[in-house]
């Protein structure tokens, strides 16, 4: 069974320019954003401009705009994620072994 | 009834599989090149190991982070940024240049499809030499893995010593992913070349757009986490 879909490059190539346009201006965002706005959250507004470029990546690069069955796979696996993040933050915030660890700096 | 196929049977004519169903009517059991569906959801489930692989590996980095924030900040500020930046751009490009190929091939322009994969390939290259050029300048500087400076007393904090050793892990990890790519797209080039990806039968082309796309995508997360956490460190 073939799998041809007939395409017109000159009208869909527009998007793609689209795309790259917008991923630049937020990787300019992200080597401004360090020495022009919100400077004492660095690690999290860098995480957040990731994370809205892996969206735009996700959703027209590869094609999960309108894709049910693999969408709905791929945001459950991300929530999966996402709640292991959360123990381990949860968890790392109350680390009490440090002295007898070895993922921490050696006792003094 | 099973399909007798044994007219054929010395020759290399494809045969096709055939199954019944409960009705007694004959279908033609589909492969991976032409049970697009199929293929494209069987591969996003790959992709899905690969998320699960580089996640264990960021929630590591977190937890690292959160009990040596000082240390990884002042690690984190010590990586070249211009030459990152660069990859960052350079990878970007190539996602568009990966995308338009397969949009070209959906189009029937086979030729211009290959042109794209071709320049892919060189914007793999590309990152590649940056790549190395930064490690080598990370060498010069006493930051590699196995060198002395890098080892208990050599000057660097418990806390610098592990972000660099992530840093070499992931990134390499992730370059080795951009080596498999470069094979990849070679492999997509013969077989386009010997007629088995088609614009009428390009699954192949699609999932090794979406493979490229993954490494695009781990990348965002990756250039951040290790170049750009310490940026305020220099910025104030």
């Amino acid at each position: 069974m073939a799998n041809h879909t007939t395409v017109d490059y000159q009208a869909e190539k527009g998007a793609y320019y689209k795309v790259l346009v917008g991923l630049l201006l937020l990787t300019a965002l992200t080597f401004i954003q360090p020495s022009m706005f919100l400077t004492n959250m660095t690690f999290g507004i860098q995480m957040l401009i990731g994370t809205l470029k892996a969206w735009i990546i996700l959703m027209y690069y590869m094609h999960l705009k309108g894709e049910k069955l693999i969408g709905w796979t791929v945001i459950f696996a991300v929530l999966v994620v996402v709640f292991f993040f959360s123990v381990v933050i949860v968890d790392v915030n109350n680390f009490q072994f440090a002295d007898v660890s070895y993922i921490t700096s050696p006792a003094k | 009834m099973a399909h007798d196929s044994h007219d054929s049977h010395d020759s290399h004519e494809y045969v096709p599989e055939i199954a019944v169903d409960r009705n007694g009517k004959e279908h033609v059991v589909q492969g991976w090149q032409g049970d697009f569906y199929g293929a494209k959801l069987g591969f996003w489930l790959f992709m899905l190991t690969e998320v699960l692989m580089f996640g264990a590996m960021f929630m590591v980095l977190t937890y690292y982070f959160t009990l040596h924030h000082a240390d990884f900040i002042k690690a984190s500020s010590e990586l070249n940024r211009t030459l990152g930046g660069i990859n960052t751009v350079v990878l970007l490009i190539s996602a568009l240049t990966m995308g338009l190929g397969l949009l070209k091939m959906r189009s029937g322009d086979v030729k211009g499809a290959k042109l794209m994969i071709w320049a892919t390939m060189l914007l793999a290259l590309v990152f590649l030499g940056v790549k190395a050029l930064e490690w080598t300048n990370d060498f010069k500087e006493g930051i590699f893995l196995g060198l002395p400076t890098m080892q208990a007393g050599g000057g660097k904090s418990f806390g610098e010593l592990l972000f660099f050793g992530m840093y070499f892990t992931m990134t390499g990890l992730h370059g080795f992913h951009i080596i498999i790519g470069i094979g990849l797209m070679l492999w997509l080039l013969k077989r386009i070349n010997s007629g088995k990806v088609s614009p009428e039968h390009h699954i192949l082309h699609f999932n090794i757009a979406l493979y490229w796309d993954l490494v695009h995508l781990i990348w965002v997360f990756v250039f951040p986490y290790f170049y750009m956490t310490g940026a305020g460190a220099i910025h104030g």
